[in-house]
């Protein structure tokens, strides 16, 4: 079998597999034991922590990647004919890039302690970004012309 | 062969890709070869013997206002759609990307009807093709240079975070490694772009081939009978890529015992930000005339009314405004960097060559030439000469089949 069929019925497994993992854990475990009792029983916590602590560690990632590059990049100085102001970029990245590792290092114990918020707050971050892109668009759709402009003859 | 070629841009009068796909493709007709190609906005005009397979974009990107068509209200909520449009909002350029996808469901459709022996990509290089190369067809790359380098350039100039933070986002440079080392072998168009993509992206050099662009020597030509303007000097380039080099030029202006006059053509840059101010910075507002858009027509004339032309920059993968104007046998004064010393060939005989950054450097070469218009004229003829013998399309094509020829046997 090829190598990437191989991969292919990998992702397909290991996809259905933490997928079945996932709603076992966070709806039928919890409903099943009774919802309130259990909301907050260890798999039914991780099996939203984990998905979203991904989503986190991509977007916090990303913006150490870029504070990171920003302090480290190695390029020739400008002429300097052409540098006006003092350049204060570095120091903005060092800063994100410790602001990114604290947040991380935030909701890793927040995900430590099992805190709703710590799973609520990344949660509502990415749900209001979404649902504002959509908004926008809507809004774009309602305030677009609806029709072609009449030919003009 | 069947060959199908992509393209992300198609258009020759919109950017280097049109002009690379355009070439490229009439030459492997030329040839005898059954040619398609799969390309993306700003579209380009029907070509002789090239079957066109055009895949839309929203380009949301640089449309930030009625982006919305009236005819699909409900486009931009599709799913590759929606990707575009949240990616351009968070300053990510995702044309690339999503014409890679497009491109490999256009191809999925394609190949029903149509066995390919290769699919050569354009410098896209996106996710996608990660998919397309599923197909089991051989996939071949061109990588003109790697975006380290463009991304490394614009560093060099004074900006402040929030437009540092921007451009980390915008270049793919994590794509475009991760694709580049998954093709089964890439074509770059000059040594040094070779030896960069090998330092970029780790891509091995024996997974590389060089193949030389082309000039279209029909095209860029000394015209008999134009007079040359006195002191009149052109730069062709976009002003606000940052490898250009621009302020180089823009200081050396200032600096030159002779009174020059520079032409610029830009292709009328919307965003030209920075060099109007260095302009009025560095005093030179009435030696400096920017020349907007132009026709092939009009660029060649302007060649050919001009006494040397400039392409000191920080970095090129081949340098085809170098080339153009040495075809139109005017003397260059290029820099050392990347890719020019091999298009424009040694100092003194077929171009000056200056080191980069180096705005004295740049003025002195400038009054050398204006000073001595024997060595102009010479050099200008040499110029054109090492072009026409170096750097033909005809060669470029039969390159690239060799180069397909191998990649075919090895997958095989």
């Amino acid at each position: 079998m090829p190598r990437a069929k191989i991969y292919g019925f990998i992702a397909l497994l290991v996809s259905t597999a933490l997928a079945g993992l996932f709603f076992y854990h966070s709806f039928y475990g919890p409903i099943a034991g009774g919802i309130f009792s259990s909301l907050l029983a260890d798999n039914a916590y991780y099996a939203v922590a984990v998905p979203l602590g991904f989503l986190v560690l991509i977007i916090l990632g990303t913006g150490f990647w870029i504070g990171w590059t920003i302090l480290t990049i190695k390029v020739a100085p400008p002429m300097p004919e052409i540098v006006e102001k003092k350049d204060y970029a570095k120091p903005k990245a060092f800063l994100l890039c410790l602001v990114t590792l604290a947040l991380l290092a935030l909701f890793a114990y927040g995900v430590y302690l099992k805190s709703y918020w710590a799973l609520a707050l990344p949660a509502a971050v990415f749900t209001i970004v979404v649902l504002g892109m959509v908004f926008w668009v809507g809004l774009a759709i309602i305030t677009t012309r609806a029709t072609l402009p009449a030919d003009k003859k | 062969m069947k060959i199908c070629l992509l393209s992300y841009r198609g258009n020759p009068y919109c950017g280097g890709q049109g002009v690379y796909l355009m070439y490229v493709a009439r030459e492997l007709v030329k040839m005898g070869h059954e040619v398609h190609a799969i390309v993306g906005p700003p579209y380009p005009f029907e070509m002789e013997g090239v079957t066109l397979h055009r895949i839309s974009n929203h380009n949301y990107f640089n449309i930030t206002k009625n982006y919305i068509k009236p005819h699909k209200p409900f486009a931009t909520l599709q799913p590759l759609n929606f990707y575009e449009f949240v990616a351009s909002k968070l300053g990510i350029f995702p044309e690339i990307e999503t014409f890679s996808f497009r491109a490999f469901l256009k191809l999925k459709e394609l190949v029903k009807e149509h066995r390919f022996d290769i699919i050569h990509d354009n410098q896209c290089l996106g996710y996608g093709f990660l998919l397309i190369k599923l197909l089991g067809i051989p996939f071949v790359s061109t990588l003109h240079h790697p975006l380290t380098v463009d991304r490394s350039t614009w560093f060099e100039y004074p900006s402040d975070f929030s437009l540092r933070m921007k451009r980390v986002l915008y270049y793919p440079l994590i794509m475009q490694k991760i694709v580049t080392n998954r093709m089964d072998h890439i074509i770059t168009v000059s040594h040094d772009a070779k030896r960069e993509i090998h330092e970029a992206f780790g891509t091995p050099l024996n997974k590389q081939s060089v193949v030389y662009n082309g000039l279209d020597s029909s095209i860029f030509h000394p015209i008999p009978g134009v007079k040359k303007i006195k002191n009149s000097v052109i730069f062709v380039g976009n002003v606000e890529d940052r490898k250009k080099g621009v302020s180089y030029i823009l200081r050396a202006i200032s600096l030159t015992r002779n009174r020059v006059h520079l032409n610029i053509v830009d292709g009328g840059a919307p965003n030209r930000r920075f060099v109007p101010h260095w302009i009025d910075k560095f005093g030179i507002n009435d030696r400096i005339t920017f020349m907007g858009k132009v026709t092939n027509e009009k660029l060649v004339e302007l060649y050919n009314r001009s006494e040397i032309a400039l392409s000191p920059s920080l970095y090129e993968g081949f340098g085809f405004p170098a080339a153009e104007a040495m075809a139109c046998e005017l003397p260059v004064i290029a820099s050392t960097a990347g890719a020019l010393p091999e298009v424009v060939g040694k100092h003194m005989e077929t171009a000056m060559v200056v080191p980069p950054r180096d705005p004295q450097a740049i003025a002195d070469a400038i009054d050398f030439l204006v000073e001595n218009p024997a060595k102009r004229e010479e050099i200008g003829k040499a110029a054109r000469k090492r072009v026409l013998a170096a750097f033909t399309w005809e060669n470029a094509a039969k390159e690239m089949v060799k180069v397909y020829e191998e990649v075919i046997r090895a997958y095989r």
